[in-house]
């Protein structure tokens, strides 16, 4: 690990670089890090390495890019003095190169062919990469070797003398970049660990493009360390919960053995840089992940590879839970050299698919998603086959080209937030959690499913929504105890808070409270009443998929607390008195007063038994002056017609008749203007009201002319009602009357058997009850 | 790939260019380069831009780090369309000489509403932020 003692060791250096290497520091010794206890302690000394990195710039001419613009003057100069430097490690990448065991005749003429090529600062050098010729060559001997010497990487860092059997550790975790501090400012120490920084998983040398000039990047070695298996999950902070149920999820993520393939750096700067360059950069990387079709990794370069603009997440492994499915037949490690052949054309064409895990999102979602990486897929693949020049995204691509502080978040970090970002989704129970997006999608699945219903039949995924759910972890908080000391510690936390506010309820006796907070007190109440039936409306509407969910044996129970809810609700409706009949329309009236007490009502009511129900509508019927002049603000009444119109389907007709009686003979209030306008027209000028009746006389009209055998009391009553009914409308002027929610069809013969044909026609333009022209 | 459409993620927005407009009233124009859980952000080579009528005028600032509670909202910059736009920019100085005359005639003119105010008995209380009772 390339760490310094002091910071006058650090030499003065880009400022993207401190933070980044800070960013690597680990929160916690970890017993098996390399870079704490293995080969990374050891301190190199950076500047032997700088003079031999002189040595090569020397050798390597330096030539400056025209291209960069007056706004980058002063970062290219600072460029350029790393160039120079990656001409060095250029050169030294080189000679390393040759001293190893490649005799392949292709690399040494890739290698010999660096020198001439410019670094261009602030973009990624080209002309290697996009030879594929070249690449093919390299590919083949490197493919071979296990473990390539240099690193990409290291170009910058102190010189190693080439490791052998070392390099299955990982090197990357030792190239870190120069330090950035300065010694009159002064920078913190390099060891300390910036609050909030990600937990280190590998070292990534986070470098900016500027230095991944090196135009020698013969190979990239193995960033592997042995204790690969989960990195992300050990270690990863915030992941201690998604990594139980993730790991059940995926297999290893990288098949052992193989060499795993890419360094970090490689990978940030194909995430960052290379996905704007088509072609450009993964060709190489690709030369090395022969095994890795089916990872999620190398499935991302495919992508890449079409240039794929913008910020590409692919899934760490460690997040792997929510964005990746196992790998699909990762074909085995020993491929490798003679598969590697047609390797680069076949991924290239076939671009396999990354399939993320998105068992946890609605399929319907899933499917939205899909189709935004194909489509994605497809831009980009035609950007990068067409050669396109002309689209608009490519001016968007040279900018991000140009941009040499991109990817100063790493893709790790990256990953990293939205894990968080993940984990505050994740929930034992979706439906409760999550209701809005769960039944949005719900009704999305829907709507697509009763399209396809004609011929498709089950093309689309008709698969169960399977949310992953986290077992909900039980803590027993024990509070934190000293031996041998006096007592507990009286610390409070968020496990063991302390209480603050020393409240006591005090409940007020009657006499002490004036009028108007005995009506206040009493709105409360009724709110309070209102709040908690809702509740239990909630639960109730949510047993039929309760139900569902749950085990045969539970059923019986889950239906027996459902009957009681609905008991308990009907009786906060109709306000229980112990031991006495209901015998106020009161407690109900205060809750009809109050706007969600009425959708409350509307609600409930599919959920009450016909008595219930009838009840409650003989009620609202009894009291309907009284509740229409306290909606005349809200204009709510009206959600109850519907559910009333259904009950009314299934009531007698006695009770249809008394309800009508009901309506009819209401009583007078003490408060009403003048006799002359009973409490009926009231009802009539109103929505709710005209609605209601005619709906009941509607449904009279079916019942009696369906049963013939009623008696002759019931029909009297009856045409009593209708005769009432018919001589208000008639008496009401049509400015008054209100414009009903519905109309009843059955209306005009009705009114046909108790009526003369004048009073009919009368009847029918007030009402509207025929449509169209007579 | 995306992440989740439904949610609002920075993490597309990394290396853009972003207009962010903070609670204390300032508009920042930088590259966003780093985010965290808390939405604090890190904005590079970043420019506060004051406006004043149809001018306005940048002021380089370098790098930002912004807490995340402090912004009110941010939004890419279409890079392409960034030109495109009727203000007129203007130096510095001049901006800064604008934006003090302006807020001068701002205190002025809420002076004399005040004062009426209280000539006819009337008193408005100051929204204070800190004051929350």
């Amino acid at each position: 690990m390339f760490r310094y003692e002091s910071l006058e060791d650090c030499p003065l250096d880009e400022d993207e670089d401190a933070f980044q290497g800070l960013g690597e520091e680990d929160e916690e010794i970890d017993q098996f890090n390399d870079d704490t206890f293995g080969s990374g302690a050891v301190d190199d000394d950076w500047q032997e390495a700088h003079e031999r990195l002189a040595e090569l710039e020397e050798k390597l001419p330096v030539t400056v890019n025209e291209q960069t613009g007056n706004g980058e003057r002063d970062e290219r100069d600072e460029m350029d003095l790393l160039g120079d430097h990656e001409e060095n490690l250029a050169e030294r990448l080189s000679k390393m190169v040759i001293e190893n065991e490649l005799e392949d005749p292709a690399i040494m003429r890739a290698v010999q062919t660096r020198p001439v090529l410019q670094p261009q600062p602030g973009s990624l050098n080209s002309s290697i990469w996009d030879g594929s010729e070249v690449l093919r060559r390299i590919r083949g001997p490197l493919l071979a070797q296990e473990m390539p010497t240099v690193s990409v990487l290291e170009y910058a860092l102190p010189q190693r003398p080439p490791q052998g059997p070392e390099d299955d550790r990982d090197l990357s975790e030792r190239a870190l970049p120069r330090r950035s501090t300065s010694p009159i400012i002064g920078s913190p120490p390099v060891r300390a660990v910036p609050i909030g920084t990600p937990p280190k998983q590998m070292a990534v040398p986070s470098f900016n493009q500027q230095q991944i000039l090196c135009p020698k990047p013969v190979h990239v070695r193995p960033p592997m360390p042995p204790r690969y298996p989960a990195p992300y999950g050990d270690r990863m902070s915030p992941n201690q919960l998604c990594s139980v149920p993730n790991s059940s999820l995926l297999g290893h993520p990288f098949p052992p053995g193989v060499p795993p393939v890419l360094s970090p750096l490689q990978r940030a700067q194909l995430l960052g840089g290379a996905q704007l360059q088509p072609g450009r950069m993964s060709p190489s990387q690709f030369a090395r992940v022969p095994g890795f079709v089916g990872s999620p990794l190398a499935a991302m370069n495919p992508k890449l590879l079409q240039g794929r603009v913008g910020q590409m997440l692919p899934p760490a492994p460690g997040f792997r839970a929510f964005f990746s499915a196992p790998p699909p037949a990762t074909p085995p490690p020993q491929q490798h050299p003679p598969g590697s052949g047609p390797h680069l054309q076949n991924l290239r064409s076939q671009a396999p698919l990354f399939r993320p895990d998105t068992t946890h999102l609605h399929p319907q979602h899933r499917r939205l998603l899909h189709q935004r990486q194909q489509q994605n897929r497809n831009q980009h693949r035609n950007l990068n086959g067409a050669g396109d020049r002309g689209s608009h995204r490519t001016s968007h691509q040279d900018h991000l080209r140009k941009d040499p502080y991109a990817n100063l978040m790493l893709q790790r970090e990256k990953d990293w937030v939205s894990k968080i970002q993940m984990m505050q989704l994740q929930s034992t129970d979706p439906y409760l959690d999550d209701f809005y997006y769960q039944n949005y999608f719900e009704k999305l699945e829907k709507l697509s499913a009763a399209e396809d219903m004609p011929g498709d039949g089950p093309k689309k995924e008709r698969t169960k929504l399977i949310t992953p759910q986290v077992a909900r972890l039980e803590h027993a908080y024990k509070p934190v105890q000293f031996e041998g000391s006096l007592g507990k510690l009286t610390v409070s936390s968020v496990n063991n808070p302390r209480k603050m506010i020393d409240a006591v309820v005090t409940s007020r006796s009657e006499d002490d409270e004036t009028k108007e907070k005995q009506v206040r007190d009493k709105r409360r109440k009724t709110l309070v009443i209102i709040e908690k039936t809702y509740s239990l409306l909630l639960d109730v509407e949510d047993y039929e998929r309760r139900y569902l969910l749950s085990l045969e044996e539970e059923r019986p129970a889950l239906m027996d607390e459902r009957k009681h809810k609905i008991c308990s609700m009907y009786d906060n409706l109709r306000g229980k008195l112990p031991g006495q009949e209901r015998p106020s329309d009161d407690h109900f009236i205060q809750i009809m007063c109050i706007r969600k007490g009425k959708r409350m009502v509307a609600r409930i009511l599919p959920f009450l038994s016909t008595e219930q129900a009838a009840d409650i509508l003989m009620t609202t019927a009894r009291n309907l002056p009284f509740l229409i002049k306290k909606d005349a603000q809200d204009e709510v009444l009206p959600c109850l017609l519907s559910p009333f119109s259904l009950l009314l389907y299934h009531l007698p007709s006695v009770t249809v008749t008394s309800l009508l009686r009901q309506l009819m003979n209401l009583p007078q209030s003490a408060a009403a203007p003048a006799p002359s306008s009973p409490p009926l027209t009231a009802v009539l000028q109103n929505k709710f009201g005209l609605s209601l009746l005619l709906i009941l006389l509607s449904r009279g009209e079916d019942l009696q002319s369906s049963d013939p055998t009623t008696e002759s009391t019931q029909n009297n009553q009856w045409t009593e009602v209708m005769f009432m009914a018919t001589r208000e409308l008639l008496r009401i002027p049509q400015a008054a009357l209100a414009k009903p929610i519905s109309i009843p069809t059955n209306l005009v013969s009705l009114f046909s058997r108790y009526v003369d044909r004048q009073k009919l026609n009368l009847l029918e333009t007030k009402l509207q009850l025929v449509q169209g022209i007579r | 790939m995306n992440y989740m459409p439904g949610t609002a993620s920075l993490i597309e927005d990394i290396d853009k260019k972003h207009l962010v407009l903070l609670r204390d009233g300032r508009t920042l124009i930088g590259f966003l380069r780093s985010i965290d859980q808390f939405a604090n952000l890190v904005l590079h080579q970043t420019v506060e831009r004051i406006h004043v009528g149809t001018k306005y005028g940048d002021i380089p600032r370098g790098i930002f780090v912004v807490r995340g509670e402090n912004v009110v909202l941010l939004g890419e910059i279409d890079l392409e369309k960034e030109s495109d736009t009727p203000l007129q920019q203007v130096s510095i100085e001049e901006i800064l000489e604008e934006q003090r005359v302006e807020q001068q005639t701002k205190l002025e003119a809420e002076k004399l509403k005040v004062q009426a105010l209280k000539d006819r008995g009337l008193s408005i209380p100051r929204a204070d932020t800190l004051d929350e009772y």
